[in-house]
């Protein structure tokens, strides 16, 4: 029961998370041209992530998705996103959404109890919907800009000011506090469905994308956009892309 | 159970006597309402006819085909987007450099890849429908229309239509399904291959696409 590596990993952590912080401080929310300022080592990580993904992650979960029935997969998912949820109700509660919040503890109790451990999502039907938050968000919301668009190696898109969440998903989700062996597989396993279920998007990204670095990380900022503002970004977002546009001609 | 009250009637049902004050009243209203409601409905049925259309190959997929899907989705999707705008807004900077040969190019292949796209990715039907949810104006001549696809299960992903009047005609610029704008991911996109390579290789790659759109590689 030796706590000590961890507490230092935590403290890593946060230290990066603040530093990040600070770092990511005067950027713009609206992605603009600066948004990927360190596109060349962006896209060194993002050609060693989709290498690791073509010859491993993804025969793993088209492996996976072959040997398990769909609805054990949406078990495994429904028992994750139960697992991860505390992360959810917190930063509803940090951006001043109160009622969501108590919607939200309300929605893990009956998951947790009516729906054995998360594997049934039970809250849903019962009007309890799924929410996503998370502190990349919650900073977003408190007017902190998003910093510049980072591939983490092994991790994929990211931003500087999304990364944050790496700290309160890991403190808050109860793997973290069991020692076991077992933690391991079971943090495998997420990571494979997870993968699983994105099989689809990434097949549809294939079939599209004329440049596959620009479409995942266009894709990928619009919808962390997006999420940041509930599925209802304001109208100005909108105008701002065609008000781009005559700014660039003018620039060139 | 007894907390249930029979509600009053609403103040705006009764009977109320009319005065000579109320007729200029009633013209502002009605003119309001007509030019609230009689422009965007056109645009409502471009993007109804779209849905329709789409909804229609998607219950004949199988017994249309590809090709089948092409032919009856390319009337439609050519007659409701905007497609030289949309070009130009794609470009971007670049549009200008272009000369007007390529312009032309680039808008007939463009025009093509999304038909091709349509036809491709709406293969195959399990109870879909399309609903509209709102309809908000832009500045200037633009208007944003708001639907939802709706999945069986009751699942529902946003499509949101950007509208821009053209000759007395509303046209499609923009659609932002899921929160992604296909036109900027398109912008961004293309710019990187101007900028890292050429307008023959980004044709090349766009005519790349449609072929494959045709005839998807077997994984």
């Amino acid at each position: 029961m030796n706590k000590q590596p961890r507490g230092v990993f935590s403290f890593k952590v946060i230290a990066l998370g603040v530093l990040l912080m600070f770092g990511s401080g005067c950027a713009t929310t609206r992605s603009d041209p600066e948004k990927d300022p360190v596109e060349p080592m962006n896209r060194v990580f993002f050609n060693v992530n989709e290498k690791l993904d073509k010859y491993f992650m993804k025969p793993v979960a088209k492996g996976y998705q072959r040997v398990t029935p769909k609805p054990v997969r949406s078990s495994v998912t429904n028992f994750f996103d139960n697992l991860f949820y505390p992360n959810v109700i917190l930063n509803g509660f940090l951006q001043g959404k109160f009622k969501q919040g108590f919607r939200d503890f309300a929605r893990l109790f009956v998951n947790t109890t009516i729906g054995i451990g998360g594997l049934f999502d039970r809250a849903t039907p019962a009007g309890l919907l799924r929410h996503q938050e998370d502190l990349g968000q919650t900073f977003a919301t408190w007017g902190m800009g998003q910093g510049p668009y980072l591939v983490i190696p092994l991790l994929g898109p990211s931003t500087a000011r999304d990364v944050t969440d790496l700290a309160p998903r890991t403190f808050l989700s109860p793997l973290f506090y069991i020692e076991s062996a077992a933690t391991y597989g079971v943090a495998a396993l997420n990571v494979i469905n997870e993968r699983a279920n994105l099989l689809e998007a990434t097949e549809i990204r294939d079939e599209a994308a004329l440049d596959s670095y620009t479409f995942t990380r266009e894709a990928f900022l619009q919808r962390r956009n997006d999420l940041i503002y509930d599925g209802n970004p304001p109208l100005e977002e909108f105008e701002d892309f065609f008000e781009e546009e005559t700014d660039s001609d003018a620039v060139e | 159970m007894t907390r249930w009250k029979r509600k009053k009637p609403s103040k705006l049902l009764t009977p109320m006597k009319l005065n000579w004050f109320h007729f200029p009243l009633f013209l502002m209203c009605w003119g309001l309402q007509a030019e609230a409601t009689t422009q965007p409905l056109a645009a409502d049925t471009v993007v109804e006819r779209l849905h329709g259309t789409l909804i229609r190959v998607m219950e004949n997929a199988d017994k249309l085909g590809y090709t089948g899907r092409y032919q009856l989705l390319k009337p439609v999707v050519e007659d409701s987007f905007d497609f030289l705008e949309i070009s130009r807004i794609v470009m971007g900077r670049y549009w200008r450099r272009l000369g007007n040969d390529q312009q032309t190019e680039f808008v007939s292949i463009f025009r093509e890849l999304s038909t091709a796209t349509y036809a491709a990715r709406f293969d195959s039907y399990s109870g879909e429908s399309f609903r509209q949810v709102a309809r908000e104006p832009f500045k200037g001549d633009r208007l944003l229309l708001k639907t939802e696809l709706v999945k069986q299960n009751g699942e529902t992903i946003p499509f949101l239509y950007v509208l821009q009047a053209q000759q007395e005609k509303w046209l499609i610029i923009n659609v932002v399904a899921d929160g992604v704008s296909d036109l900027s991911l398109k912008k961004a996109e293309y710019a990187s291959i101007m900028k890292r390579e050429s307008f023959p290789h980004l044709i090349a790659k766009l005519r790349e696409k449609i072929a494959e759109y045709e005839n998807p590689k077997k994984k």
